[in-house]
């Protein structure tokens, strides 16, 4: 069904004594690429950890391409990866015993899952490390191998926390065209990150979350249009600045 | 007092600071509050100590030239206290040199290299040291009490040999860094630090093992102590233990002995502590090996999990050796089975049991509590009653490929005490792993030393399960070879195999509440 959308959250709620997610409503569509912005405890990360099966809500409803989450998990993480901004790695593995072990998690024939092990080993620049243990490499290293390892079962929806923080250029520039060349190949990309230019360039529509609730949504012109001239980050401080 | 900001002194103080925050919030990083009920806990135990200490003291009164037995005991007591202090100096040099913590910030600050190593090395000696003055401190204070002066003589000689281990243990590692390079000398020294620990308790077991078997080794242990008979009271062999009771020339030597290790410590490797730091720094990076990759996509989830949970245990080999170490204290059971070339049921049968129940418990909770990326296995589509069979697999498989060849010989040897230690050991090995699925808590294997701490109850109740298991099949075993049938026995019996079958239910209960 091509009309149904990527992910589709209704009234979802999360409380840890006060409310980290408030009957939270969201759309995001096929083949786009959705950026949540929010500041420090706006409810980003609690909200992706809901999608992604790790925090049961309290109130509402996942919807993961037309999968219920809460009755179908099973399907519906089939369809998902999650990538946190603290990658989760074993330090004691090496890359491809890292693909192998995910691979097998999300139960990827071995025809499709070695051919794509290579091929993302080798697009992030890690086959050379490929006979190292993960807990020698670096943070940007950390981070595209787990971006491999979201990648490696082509999932249709791709869920980012920070993916970019702490990598240097040149690490940067190799997530960004992978995430592009995901969405080119028609699958769905929501990420969450501080770098509003990150958000500037690559993302089709943009959302800004403040207490636990959507405050603001659209393309970047769409969110312009109120304010002409002003860049991104003048609306996101005006947003979600003290009023 | 005030103290020059960057001296060795102010460096020093903030290192007792930290101390005293890690000492006193139980953990390292933690909240700088003290845990006052905690430390209200530990006065109150020390004050009982000094009211203990003040009895004996009083009774035994002023003490003149101390009979020679009593010098040899002293001596293996400051022998043995020795060796734990180099253990745990070892442990600490390991954490100074590879965890770091400040130490990036200590030397990219003007502060010369010599006051870091000197603070760094005081500190070391320091937190050596604290244990045992812990229990030892009340003798001096309380024999300052009583007018008996030569208590005292215990600061200084537990100071200058806290010296001497922090020392050794810090040129043994910084050797070890030089000639087997920063990345296995952490294994290596923690792999030392650990069986320097368990070295006199092994040698002690030895000798009693030696002393009751009889022949060509026994009077080689009776030699060795009739030999420590014929020791002049004078000799540096016992200047340790004179120097402990309070024998003043002997604590001058010692507590310039101390110094001096520490002084010269300082002066030949502070540079050389500088390059170990910057070499541990980059450390953790292997060499790459060429070759192409061997990719392995067509195994099952099932086979994927338990290859991967042995893989992470196998390639850590500080944690390998923290299991074995448990398994080091078992040796001495193992050995009663050749005693007088006679085979003792009863004893391999309990024996293999514990052995099982605490290998069993140990990789349960490594491989299911201290898993390091929950995250990764719950957001996957992967069932978790699979991924949850697969690492009790991989925890228990290990344990009979251990005991395998022991049982399958006692099985050869006595049919019927095989079955039923085979029995014993099925129970043993699958309760303690069961107990930690369902009442353990999550933590991260650097938590492993310490893991009763955070799951007290897990603990526990592992620990009743390992013991009511061992228990029961000692009790079989004697029933099998036709011990005297008696109410006591069993009861026994009974009471053994009640808390052995019913740790696992507790367990089930517990479950919920306990996590």
């Amino acid at each position: 069904m091509p009309d149904t959308p990527a992910l589709a959250l209704t009234g979802l709620s999360k409380h840890f004594g006060r409310p980290a997610v408030d009957g939270l409503d969201l759309t995001v569509r096929r083949g786009e690429f959705y950026a949540l912005l929010g500041p420090n405890g706006a409810g980003k990360t609690t909200t992706l950890r809901m999608v992604a099966g790790l925090l049961a809500p309290d109130a509402g409803r996942i919807e993961v391409l037309g999968i219920d989450l809460a009755l179908e998990p099973i399907a519906a993480k089939r369809k998902i990866a999650y990538l946190p901004d603290d990658p989760m790695l074993y330090g004691k593995l090496k890359p491809y015993e890292y693909l192998e072990f995910v691979a097998g998690l999300w139960g990827i024939e071995s025809q499709a899952a070695e051919p794509r092990a290579r091929e993302l080993l080798a697009w992030l620049d890690l086959e050379k490390h490929a006979h190292e243990l993960t807990e020698g490499f670096s943070r940007g290293m950390k981070q595209k191998l787990a971006l491999a390892g979201a990648l490696i079962h082509a999932p249709e929806l791709l869920i980012l926390d920070e993916p970019l923080t702490g990598l240097d250029a040149g690490a940067a520039r190799q997530v960004k065209d992978l995430l592009l060349s995901h969405v080119q190949q028609g699958g769905t990309v929501i990420l969450t990150t501080h770098i509003l230019e990150v958000a500037e360039r690559l993302a089709g529509r943009i959302g800004i979350i403040q207490h636990g609730r959507l405050i603001a949504e659209g393309t970047l012109d769409e969110l312009r249009a109120a304010t002409p001239g002003a860049t991104l980050e003048d609306l996101f401080l005006r947003l979600t600045g003290p009023a | 007092m005030s103290v020059q900001p960057g001296s060795a002194l102010w460096l020093l103080r903030h290192e007792l600071r930290l101390f005293w925050f890690s000492l006193s919030s139980g953990k390292q990083g933690a909240l700088r509050r003290p845990a006052w009920r905690v430390l209200g806990g530990g006065l109150l135990v020390w004050l009982a100590l000094h009211a203990g200490v003040f009895a004996l003291l009083d009774a035994i009164g002023p003490m003149g030239m101390p009979p020679r037995q009593f010098v040899i005991a002293v001596s293996a007591l400051l022998l043995s206290t020795f060796l734990f202090m180099l253990s745990s100096a070892l442990k600490r040099s390991v954490e100074t040199l590879f965890d770091r913590g400040d130490m990036d910030l200590l030397l990219s600050s003007p502060l010369p290299s010599r006051s870091i190593f000197t603070v760094k090395l005081a500190g070391m000696a320091f937190g050596v040291a604290a244990l045992y003055l812990f229990f030892l401190a009340p003798f001096a204070h309380v024999g300052l009490l009583l007018g008996q002066l030569r208590w005292l003589a215990l600061y200084p000689v537990l100071f200058a040999l806290a010296l001497l281990a922090a020392s050794l243990a810090m040129l043994l590692t910084l050797a070890l860094v030089r000639v087997l390079g920063a990345r296995r000398t952490r294994v290596v020294a923690q792999v030392v630090g650990a069986v320097a620990g368990a070295l006199l308790y092994l040698l002690s077991q030895a000798g009693n093992l030696m002393a009751q078997s009889g022949g060509v080794a026994s009077s080689a242990s009776a030699r060795v102590m009739a030999s420590l008979q014929s020791v002049d009271p004078g000799s540096l062999l016992f200047l340790p233990a004179r120097a402990a009771l309070g024998d003043g020339p002997a604590v001058a030597v010692i507590a310039a002995l101390g110094l001096l290790a520490g002084l010269l410590t300082v002066r030949w490797t502070h540079r050389f502590f500088v390059r170990g730091l910057q070499q541990a720094a980059g450390s953790a990076r292997a060499a790459p090996r060429a070759g192409p990759v061997r990719y392995r996509f067509d195994r099952g989830l099932l086979q994927l999990v338990i290859i991967k949970e042995w893989r992470l245990v196998w390639r850590d080999p500080h944690l390998i050796s923290q299991i074995l170490l448990q398994l080091l204290y078992l040796l001495p059971i193992c050995f009663v089975v050749f005693r007088n070339n006679q085979l003792q049921l009863t004893i391999v049968a309990a024996g293999l049991t514990m052995l099982c129940g605490s290998l069993s418990a140990s990789l349960a909770w490594i491989i299911l509590l201290a898993e390091d990326a929950p995250d990764l296995l719950q957001s996957s589509p992967a069932r978790a009653l699979t991924v949850r069979m697969a690492k009790l697999g991989a925890a228990v498989i290990p344990v009979g490929a251990l005991v395998a060849l022991p049982l399958l010989w006692l099985i050869v040897r006595a049919p019927l005490a095989g079955v039923l230690a085979a029995l014993t050991m099925l129970g043993a090995t699958v309760s303690a792993a069961l107990v930690n699925e369902w009442t353990g808590r999550p933590a991260t294997r650097g938590e492993f030393k310490n893991r009763g701490q955070r799951g007290v109850a897990t603990r526990l109740l592992e620990l009743c399960s390992v013991l009511a298991w061992s228990a029961l099949a000692w009790l079989l075993q004697r029933a099998a070879t036709g011990a005297p049938a008696s109410l006591a026995f069993a009861a026994g019996l009974g009471g053994a195999a009640v808390i052995a079958f019913g740790i696992l239910p507790l367990a089930w209960l517990l479950r919920h509440r306990v996590r």
